[in-house]
């Protein structure tokens, strides 16, 4: 097995004029957790799709599992399972026939799909709704049996399209639990885009913006946050814009000011908020600035993605 | 690829068998055709060249179930499509071409109850079989290949459309035009040269020409080897036709 579950070498998507994806190098290594993050629009479902075989890349070369996903797209797909970002799901058929149908097209023997499917059911909580119609399912319901579907045969490479959107906190939470269980017990590779900064912070070993169809920047967690700065205050007020950050600019422990995404919001990357608070307001006020509101925050993973990227995540 | 195609096959079985509407709506729209419009045509017509005409016109009822029966199979594609069910067969190790398979054997499968209940309510309305067990069997031969062609070009379209207004669009031919357009209802001599041309492009004239004679004994108008080559080539064509379609549409 290759050190690397996902290897893309200057990978290019262009639909027309449009440049989906931009040369792009990703590299996910075997166990792990990889989020993609971007806003909409970034490339992040149409790298997914050329990685799970969908469409063929405009040029460059990517590899899934060691195979190569044009030449041995057969292979890919062998090994990989997949979540689509929307639910695609029969609705007349019950959950166990779905399970069922899509082990047989992966040509796995009776006793091996009745094995595994009462394992994953037990797995993602769905004991009691599997005989049931997916058309009564809810939406949590339906996306757990998607999960269940995506391993069910056994992939060496998971891929979820915004596996958690639109779901309640509970079902959530319970998905990210089985996502990590299984990275945990059996090794999985995962790679999900996510628009939630929470869903990343918590499951990925190492994130990936990509921005443009292009990777914009690459670590784990906590590295991209540290390399932010100490702390981040937030202000927010009017008054003069250019001349209250001209000022706190020039501030010695002000590393740098970022406009936070929305008008009168201003985000200073300060080295120690609490200790600065107090000389930020005075200057502030006698420039004029009126603030409304001001806060004081170990910087995020949201606070990384506007860095980086110039827009917060739900902007369009 | 057998093993995929019978897999999804299945699935569409499965799902058409559960749904009641489908199945009781099938069997009463072919309940109806034969009924009203074989019925009322006999009464007014009664007989061609000697042969009752609810003999005569029921190979092309039959057919015009088999072109409703394409339609609605072009419509399952679509609405797989649409709806990414494709997409879930597209990243499985399974051949592109089980995914159309499937597709057009559960239409042909349903063309063939259709047609099996037609022929028992033609009968029941006044329809004479001759009996000879080895013509229906090449019939029910060449009314496959008759379904696999029309399926084949349905599926072609839906694999374009972008929507299902835009499939039926473009999908209205397939109904009255090709069986009017056809020998389904008139006898092939009784047509004016220019008519009779047009009618020989359309595979349902050989067809419906020759179940005519294997089921009901009507002589037929046209080489038997022919409609069977033809009726074969149009199988081939029209599984050919939604393959390169499908395989088009997924470049994009």
């Amino acid at each position: 097995m290759p050190d690397l579950a996902i290897d893309t070498q200057q990978l290019v998507k262009q639909y027309g004029d449009t440049i989906a994806v931009a040369g792009l190098d990703l590299k996910v290594a075997q166990t792990t957790i990889y989020a993609l993050l971007g806003p909409n629009g970034a490339g992040k479902t149409t790298t997914i799709n050329m990685l799970i075989t969908l469409i063929p890349p405009t040029s460059g070369r990517a590899l899934v599992g060691g195979y190569d996903v044009v030449t041995q797209a057969a292979h890919v797909r062998q090994c990989i399972g997949v979540t689509f970002q929307d639910i695609v799901l029969d609705p007349g058929l019950k959950g166990r026939e779905i399970l069922d149908i899509h082990g047989r097209l992966y040509r796995m023997g009776a006793a091996q799909r009745r094995q595994q499917i009462d394992l994953l059911v037990q797995l993602v909580q769905l004991e009691e709704a599997i005989d049931r119609p997916v058309k009564t399912y809810s939406g949590g319901m339906k996306r757990r049996l998607e999960l269940a579907r995506g391993l069910l045969t056994g992939p060496q490479v998971l891929f979820l399209d915004e596996p958690t959107q639109g779901l309640d906190p509970q079902n959530r939470a319970s998905i990210w639990q089985y996502i990590r269980q299984l990275n945990q017990e059996q090794g999985l590779t995962v790679l999900l885009t996510t628009h939630d900064m929470e869903e990343a912070e918590t499951l990925a070993q190492t994130v990936g913006i990509l921005d443009h169809g292009q990777m914009v920047v690459e670590g784990t967690p906590a590295t991209l946050v540290a390399a932010l700065g100490a702390d981040v205050i937030r202000l927010r007020g009017n008054g003069h814009d250019e001349g209250i950050q001209l000022s706190l600019q020039q501030l010695a422990f002000v590393e740098r000011i970022e406009p936070g995404g929305e008008a009168g919001l201003w985000h200073l990357f300060v080295d120690d908020s609490s200790r600065r608070l107090a000389d930020i307001i005075t200057i502030a006020t006698t420039n004029g600035f009126h603030i409304e509101a001001i806060s004081v925050a170990q910087p995020s993973l949201g606070d990384v993605f506007l860095h980086h990227t110039g827009r917060a995540l739900r902007d369009p | 690829m057998v093993y995929a195609t019978y897999v999804i096959w299945s699935k569409h079985m499965t799902k058409f068998f559960r749904s009641a509407e489908q199945v009781i709506g099938l069997a009463v729209q072919s309940v109806l055709w034969v009924l009203l419009f074989g019925v009322g045509m006999s009464g007014f017509i009664g007989t061609v060249e000697g042969f009752d005409y609810m003999s005569f016109m029921l190979p092309g009822i039959i057919a015009l179930g088999a072109l409703g029966g394409a339609v609605g199979g072009g419509l399952i594609l679509l609405e797989e499509r649409l709806h990414g069910v494709t997409r879930g067969y597209l990243v499985a190790p399974i051949p592109r071409l089980s995914i159309l398979l499937a597709t057009a054997w559960s239409t042909v499968t349903k063309s063939l109850f259709q047609a099996l209940l037609m022929l028992i309510v033609g009968l029941l309305m006044g329809a004479h079989l001759v009996v000879q067990p080895l013509g229906w069997l090449v019939a029910v031969v060449l009314m496959i290949c008759f379904a696999l062609g029309f399926s084949g070009m349905a599926l072609a379209m839906a694999a374009q459309s972008r929507s299902i207004m835009g499939y039926h669009g473009m999908i209205f031919l397939f109904n009255l035009p090709l069986l009017f357009a056809s020998n389904a209802l008139y006898p092939l001599a009784a047509l004016p040269g220019w008519m009779q041309t047009v009618v020989l492009f359309n595979p349902t004239t050989y067809f419906i020409d020759t179940v005519r004679m294997l089921v009901f004994g009507i002589p037929p108008t046209l080489p038997m080897a022919l409609s069977v080559g033809v009726l074969l080539l149009f199988a081939l064509a029209g599984i050919g036709l939604a393959f390169l379609s499908f395989r088009q549409s997924l470049r994009a």
